[in-house]
């Protein structure tokens, strides 16, 4: 099912406890306070209990904006994995 | 007061399930403080409990997994719906839902005489056994795999 951008601000605002006005596609992973090693964390979790991606260490460290998680579920949209 | 909230495991199922039981004894001191003439099990030990018992679930899994010792990061929704008094038998039952190298998740929950009094969803992350004490050992979980004719290999993780 393809995940609409606006359904992906409100889960990531969710997962970091953020207000939802707080988080846009531009905004930077060292702009949100509770994206630190725990939000890494909820956001691994997330990612599987939600979606059922199992996220690599690779792919964690590529994420450094909240555009980069929506252009990774768009494209995990358009290609999904295992 | 020693902080270990499992009394016994009934059932295992390494990195998957468990069932286990507590009872808080009505000497314990801070029953005088919470609450005064109205003794109740705080909801932060009966999340503790929980914790406890999804953190040896964990912990049982095959050493090899070296991951170290589950500790809870992160109590990310929690319910306590009746009160729990002194010297109640406590029923805990714990799922692990995620399992993964550097986290796991767990859904619990906590009942007494047949009625659910708790429910938690819990984050863990892992303690690398290196930053724990060497004769780090969990005695709970050691008896019930004794029974079982299973012995924890410390020498890992």
């Amino acid at each position: 099912m393809t995940k609409d951008t606006d359904e992906i601000l409100a889960w990531v605002a969710d997962i970091f406890e953020t207000p939802l006005e707080k988080i846009r596609p531009e905004t930077k992973r060292d702009e949100i306070e509770a994206w630190d090693s725990l939000g890494i964390l909820t956001l691994i979790a997330r990612m599987d209990e939600d979606y059922h991606i199992l996220l690599t260490d690779e792919e964690i460290q590529r994420l450094r904006s909240v555009g980069d998680i929506i252009d990774f579920l768009h494209r995990r949209d358009a290609n999904p994995g295992p | 007061m020693r902080f270990l909230f499992v009394d016994r495991i009934l059932s295992l199922e390494p990195g998957r399930s468990i069932e286990a039981e507590r009872v808080f004894p009505g000497d314990l001191d801070f029953f005088r403080d919470h609450f005064p003439g109205f003794p109740v099990v705080p909801g932060v030990l009966l999340t503790e409990m929980m914790g406890q018992a999804a953190a040896m679930c964990l912990n049982a899994e095959d050493p090899e997994i070296g991951r170290g010792r589950a500790v809870l990061a992160q109590i990310r929704s929690a319910s306590f719906r009746d009160w729990v008094r002194p010297d109640e038998l406590i029923s805990i039952r714990a799922e692990i839902r995620t399992n993964r190298a550097e986290l796991a998740t767990a859904v619990c929950s906590a009942g007494v005489r047949g009625s659910r009094v708790s429910t938690a969803d819990l984050l863990f992350t892992f303690l690398p056994k290196e930053r724990t004490a060497p004769d780090d050992r969990d005695e709970v979980l050691e008896s019930f795999l004794a029974s079982r004719g299973r012995v924890k290999d410390r020498s890992h993780g």
